[in-house]
């Protein structure tokens, strides 16, 4: 713990004495539309990062973060442009730079973790390749590590780095030599038996070719029981750089990224979200710069891998002193994450300071509404309202309906549902679903969590009768769904209503809303064309929408607004059961938050039962009575929302919980 | 590789068969006689007709008429022609100068229309980039054979730049206008198509990732934008080569050059239906195996088809 | 952490007065722009297109042209004597004689009727048979739609102009116009099927239409109520583009001498004609070429135009 204090005490040395890395001071971005106007994405906004720090930038969409964080790596998109303000990297201007000069600093100065995996490596090169890039771009020397001063100074306190050459990298050439000198020297002082075994394990695993430097391995010997002078030979010895292909693996391997020589070797569409992250992270951090911009990085991945990624990232950014600039849509994460909060709203700086200081004590307005919005804090706060001992049901948005779970009749019941899908040109079958059982109860709310890949809307679509299950069954109402047709499906259909996660897709960009709201009425042919109108009417005050919203087309209308004509579409014939896969996953925490309790509002009304699919863990707290968790097809755990969140059963639900960003925040009680 | 390989020629089979069975019924089993087309305006010779239509098969029924031409064209007989020669020679004097013709359009369509069409899709809204806009609509409208009269009258006639025709045994230079003419819709085709794909992967993530590594912009360019551009280019290119030798037919016309395309249009206006099918056979062959290139190339410059 | 004393100069904390970000309420319907549909919008940016009026413009000039040729000429195009073969311009025949002695700006004027009604006439055919075969394969899949894709390869790999000869030499005594709009129909709906295909393919896979489907909707009313309206934008695009390329086509055949007869007035023939007099006359070929390029290139404009308005991504200007 004092040797912590002491690092932390020499870095807050060192950053007074550097000053800041990167201030931005009354920054103005402007873009220009087609008719010549010009839009403010950015205005008067000003925030600094100081060396090894991580600043976190939070904001919905179209807040201006990314944009301000474009705008230090001059890489506007479109017609952008710094029309105002200044931005200093270590002390010089660079806001005028002309792309020419930004070359200069982009890569070995200012690196960049861009927020979309899928799009942002080019699929015609090698992973390797693309890593490569950046290096030759840079100039860096492959077979020597770049420190930073701050880094260095850090180190120091671990260790004294002698020379020059103690930064030497290892090359996959002479690991085999290497290990066998370490394998003599441990057994020349002595070390045998198992000790032995997990002392070179530990070599195998860390000295990465590439990655591990001279006076590391100097001093894992030493830490081994090799004598000084002995373990230093040995290092200079075999420790003697790295190729370009050594580095490239190494760079990857520090990422995260197993099997990394192989994996280098390969194209991007052979790798999966999470790893493309890591491809990455591995090639902003390629030149060491001093500054990274983190733009979103994880919010395409799943909840567990996001953890790992980020996790790793502040390892490596810690151990680099590289300083990091995260932009991010959470609150929760923000805060868990950085040091200081920047909160922008409609292109400003609404407020900033200390993490923990924003979060505990919002000031802004809407910094206070987006604390109050965010799932991640609103379950955060709930369990340390009651760590202390208090009623948590106060806080809570959803109180578990606990009579309505014991004593309603069931609406849907799935049991032993399994589905397979034939994999492509072979003859294997892969079980999407596996043997899945549970039951809805009447005016309920059933969850099912689960990350990409689980068969959570293999599920639902199952239960909406657009898929057909391999084996099992589905019952509303105590009658098996797979035998309605005709008449009593389209009564089926008329009961069970779906709402889809993606608000730009389920609405169909031709049909105006009122159409796309009747559209169910038409089919069910209910009632004349003056009470559809009417009906129409009475759905668009239902989901708290103006009327004259029924004469417009879905894309003027922002995801929220279509989500909540979906709704309106979904409630128009009345149904019991609406099936909401990701209903509120694509949406922006505030104007999530309203769309979730629209829909407790209606549950409440109306006694619907839902059958919620989410990834978002998070959310759940704020909507379901019980919770089915599912990981590849199975079912991982069943139980109602406070048994799961108080005491998971699964260590998988246990990873999930962990997962959900602010998990290690002293959040502040009162928020008034 | 292999396996995606395998698949493509065994896609290409039924094609082939498709075609020429196609071709064969549009020369030989439509509405009307085609013996008495072969006589076109002159009255018809009963005892002549007896003999082609028994020199070729059409006595028989035409499933059994197309399987014999199939049997024949496998060993490159195409039978003979009125006057007695065999049709396969006739198209192998005429199919050297075709490619030459061909393969010049090609890299004059290929050189300039990347050159353009790059130019102008970096540099999207400059004046340049307007001017070849217009140019390549231009050449879009203006048929083939206007674009050759105007090259014979301006570069021929009036100016004395080039030949205006080229005779049955041209060189490089007698065939470099009809060449340019052949090429020159094609190439405004792959100035649009490089100029969009240019202008659209410009703003792509993975290029401002490239720029954000610190990559000068000439490498971010000649790396990510090109590259990838080049992608649905070469596939147009390489398509284009089986449809250069088909539309040659009119250049070959009007410049009056010997190849396979006047030989068509002479066999048409004779009335040698025999002549007419083998040509477009083999046409449409050249122009699926250039197809199947095209996969081979593409399945090249694209690592997600290859191991698709 | 929270320790005043251990903030960084310039991180202080900073609240935004109120009054210069006031908060707006969450997701509000913006009730003062007009409602607009997909189709208006793209109308409004087609209004703004230059590319666009250009071609409008002239495409409905054009028509008039065809439609009213009497208003612009009183001479008979097919009124030929020797006597004027080759005469310069005169007053009243503005573009001179040909070899027949024909009236040169006459037969341009008469000309156009057959060029547009050929290329109208093939693009609605196209157009028909091209989205039917197009939406079928796309819609049902499976092996309707392997069979259908591999006829459309078939097809695909004749080139237009050859195939075109192959038919057309057989039916040279037919006269009608029919029959060059009928074989560039058979070989021109290819490729209108194989984007017709595309457009189902990709709006079938659309949430809405499984959103429909849940609500009790049939595939058939899917198909036409929501896949094909869906579909159309691109169709459009093709069947504008490709009406010049048949007016190129036709134009073509008859100056090879196999499309329309020579006793129809046509661009093409008229070029075909004037070919042997290239060295002398020149201006004889040179107006009708002037009149097919200028209608083919206003199809064509229009066609980008339209291209970018129903698809802001291939914005081409």
């Amino acid at each position: 713990m004092s040797e912590q204090t002491n690092i932390d005490d020499k870095l807050d040395q060192l950053q007074r004495a550097e000053g800041p890395l990167l201030e931005v001071k009354d920054l103005q971005v402007d873009f220009t539309t087609d008719d010549g106007r010009a839009v403010h994405a950015v205005r008067d906004s000003s925030f600094s990062v100081y060396p090894g720090q991580w600043v976190a930038i939070v904001g919905e969409s179209g807040s201006g973060k990314s944009t301000s964080a474009m705008a230090c790596l001059g890489l506007l998109p479109g017609t952008g442009k710094v029309v105002g303000g200044s931005i200093k990297l270590n002390g010089t201007e660079i806001s005028h730079y002309t792309q020419k000069e930004f070359v200069n600093v982009r890569g070995s100065k200012m690196g960049l973790v861009p927020q979309d995996p899928m799009s942002n490596l080019n699929p015609v090169w090698r992973i390797g390749t693309q890593v490569k890039e950046a290096l030759v771009a840079n100039n860096m020397d492959v077979s020597h590590e770049k420190r930073s001063d701050l880094a260095k100074a850090l180190a120091n306190a671990d260790i004294e780095i002698k020379s020059e050459g103690d930064e030497t990298f290892l090359g996959s050439k002479e690991l085999p030599e290497l290990l066998e000198a370490a394998e003599q020297a441990l057994v020349g002082i002595g070390v045998e038996g198992d000790a032995f075994t997990k002392k070179m394990g530990y070599f195998r695993s860390e000295w990465v070719p590439g990655s591990e430097t001279r006076w590391r391995v100097a001093d894992d010997l030493i830490k081994a029981g090799v004598k000084d002078d002995d373990a230093w030979y040995i290092a200079k010895k075999y420790v003697t750089g790295s190729s370009m292909e050594d580095r490239i693996a190494g760079l990857l391997d520090e990422a995260g990224l197993p099997d990394a020589a192989t994996r280098a070797r390969q194209y991007p569409h052979e790798f999966s979200g999470g790893m493309r992250q890591r491809a990455l992270i591995a090639i902003g951090l390629a030149c060491r710069p001093e500054l990274l911009i983190a733009d979103e990085p994880t919010s395409a991945l799943d909840v567990t891998v996001q953890k790992k990624i980020l996790d790793h990232l502040q390892d490596l950014t810690d151990s680099l002193g590289t300083a990091v600039l995260f932009i991010t849509h959470d609150l929760g994460l923000a805060a868990e994450r950085a040091q200081h909060i920047v909160v922008m709203y409609k292109g400003q700086v609404v407020e900033s300071g200390p993490s923990l200081e924003v979060l505990q004590h919002p000031q802004h307005p809407y910094t206070k509404r987006l604390v109050a919005a965010a799932p991640s804090l609103a379950s955060q706060r709930i369990v340390s309202v009651e760590e202390h001992g208090q009623d948590a049901s106060a806080i809570m948005e959803h109180k578990v309906n606990e009579q309505s779970l014991e004593t309603a009749d069931t609406i849907i019941e799935v049991s032993h549902l399994t589905r397979e899908f034939k994999l492509p040109r072979t003859k294997d079958m892969f079980k999407a679903v596996d043997d899945v059982s549970f039951k809805v109860k009447r005016g309920t709310t059933l969850a099912i969590v689960g990350e990409s890949g689980s068969g959570k809307s293999t599920v639902s679509n199952m239960v909406l009768k657009l898929l057909e299950p391999t084996s099992g069954t589905v019952t509303y109402n105590g009658s098996d769904i797979a035998q309605f047709k005709g008449k009593s499906l389209l009564d089926f259909r008329r009961h069970v209503q779906p709402v889809f996660q993606n608000p730009y897709g389920s609405l169909d960009p031709m049909y105006s809303i009122f159409r796309s709201i009747e559209e169910p009425l038409r089919i069910h042919k209910i009632g004349d064309k003056k009470s559809r109108a009417a009906r129409v009417r009475e759905l668009l005050d239902l989901v708290e929408l103006p009327e004259s919203v029924m004469r417009r087309y879905p894309n003027e209308l922002s995801g929220g607004q279509r989500q909540r004509i979906a709704i309106a579409r979904a409630m128009a014939l009345n149904p019991d059961v609406i099936v909401c896969d990701e209903a509120v996953s694509a949406l922006d925490v505030l104007v999530q938050d309203q769309v979730l309790h629209l829909l407790n509002d209606l549950q409440a009304k109306n006694g619907l039962s839902y059958l919620f699919i989410t990834h978002d863990l998070a959310v759940v707290r704020q909507i379901a009575d019980d919770v089915v968790v599912m990981q590849h097809g199975k079912l991982v755990e069943h139980g109602t929302t406070d048994e799961v969140f108080l005491h998971p059963q699964q260590q998988y639900t246990r990873d999930l919980l962990d997962a959900i960003p602010g998990g290690k925040l002293e959040l502040g009680l009162n928020l008034d | 590789m292999g396996k995606y390989l395998l698949r493509r020629i065994l896609q290409m089979i039924p094609v082939v068969l498709g075609t020429t069975l196609l071709v064969y019924a549009l020369v030989f089993a439509l509405p009307g006689d085609p013996v008495k087309a072969m006589f076109g305006d002159k009255p018809v010779n009963e005892s002549v007709a007896a003999q082609i239509r028994a020199e070729y098969n059409l006595d028989k029924p035409f499933l059994v008429q197309y399987l014999l031409f199939l049997k024949n064209a496998f060993t490159l007989d195409f039978g003979n022609t009125f006057s007695g020669q065999p049709v396969i020679d006739e198209i192998s004097r005429a199919f050297p100068v075709t490619i030459k013709l061909a393969l010049m359009a090609f890299c004059f369509e290929a050189i300039f229309g990347c050159v353009f069409g790059v130019i102008s899709g970096l540099k999207k809204g400059k004046w340049y980039d307007s001017v070849i806009l217009i140019v390549s609509l231009l050449l879009i409208s203006v048929p083939t054979f206007v674009t050759g009269f105007l090259g014979q009258y301006f570069l021929g006639v009036k100016w004395s730049i080039l030949p205006v025709t080229a005779g049955s045994n041209p060189g490089f230079f007698d065939l470099l206008m009809p060449a340019m003419v052949l090429g020159s819709v094609s190439m405004a085709y792959i100035i649009r198509l490089a100029r969009s794909e240019v202008s659209s992967n410009v703003s792509l993530d993975y290029v401002r990732t490239a720029r954000a590594k610190g990559m000068s912009n000439r490498s971010v360019i000649f790396r990510h934008i090109l590259r990838n551009s080049m992608i649905p280019v070469v596939t147009y290119l390489g398509q284009d080569l089986g449809a250069l030798m088909g539309g040659a037919m009119i250049t070959e016309q009007i410049f009056n050059i010997h190849g396979i395309g006047f030989l068509t249009y002479q066999s048409i206006l004779k009335g040698e239906a025999n002549m007419v099918v083998s040509v477009v056979t083999l046409l449409t062959l050249v122009f699926v195996v250039c197809n199947l290139l095209v996969d081979m190339l593409y399945a090249a410059l694209d690592p997600r088809i290859r191991y698709a | 952490m929270t320790d005043i004393n251990t903030t960084l100069p310039g991180q202080e904390r900073y609240v935004a007065p109120l009054e210069e970000t006031p908060l707006q309420t969450v997701d509000t319907v913006d009730e003062s722009a007009p409602a607009t549909s997909m189709w208006s919008d793209a109308w409004r940016t087609l209004r703004r297109n230059p590319l666009f009026i250009i071609s409008a413009i002239l495409i409905v000039f054009i028509i008039f042209v065809a439609l009213f040729p009497g208003v612009f000429t009183k001479t008979d195009p097919n009124y030929c004597t020797l006597d004027d073969s080759l005469e310069p311009a005169r007053p009243g025949h503005p573009f001179g004689f040909d070899m027949q002695g024909c009236d040169v700006y006459a037969r341009v004027i008469y000309g156009t009727r057959t060029s547009l009604s050929v290329g109208i006439l093939s693009t609605l055919i196209v157009v028909a048979v091209g989205t039917l075969i197009g939406a079928i394969a796309g819609f049902c899949g499976g092996w309707i739609d392997a069979v259908l894709s591999r006829i459309v390869d078939i097809f695909m790999a004749i080139p237009m102009l050859l195939g075109a000869i192959v038919v057309l030499q057989m039916f040279r005594t037919v006269t009608s116009i029919w029959k060059v709009v009928l074989v560039l129909a058979l070989f021109g709906w290819v490729s209108t099927a194989r984007i017709a295909r595309g457009a189902v393919l990709s709006s079938k896979n659309l949430e809405f239409n499984t959103a429909s489907t849940a609500l009790g909707s049939t595939p058939m009313r899917n198909l036409f109520r929501h896949i094909l309206p869906n579909s159309l934008a691109p169709i459009i695009v093709i069947a504008t583009t490709s009406l010049g390329s048949y007016i190129v086509s036709e134009a073509t055949l008859s100056f090879l001498g196999i499309g329309l007869p020579s006793t129809t007035v046509s661009w093409g023939g008229d070029i075909s004609n004037a070919q042997s007099i290239l060295r002398t006359d020149p201006m004889v070929l040179f107006y009708p070429s002037v009149a097919l390029a200028v209608t083919v290139l206003a199809f064509i404009m229009m066609g980008d135009a339209v291209k970018d308005a129903l698809d802001p991504k291939s914005r081409t200007a």
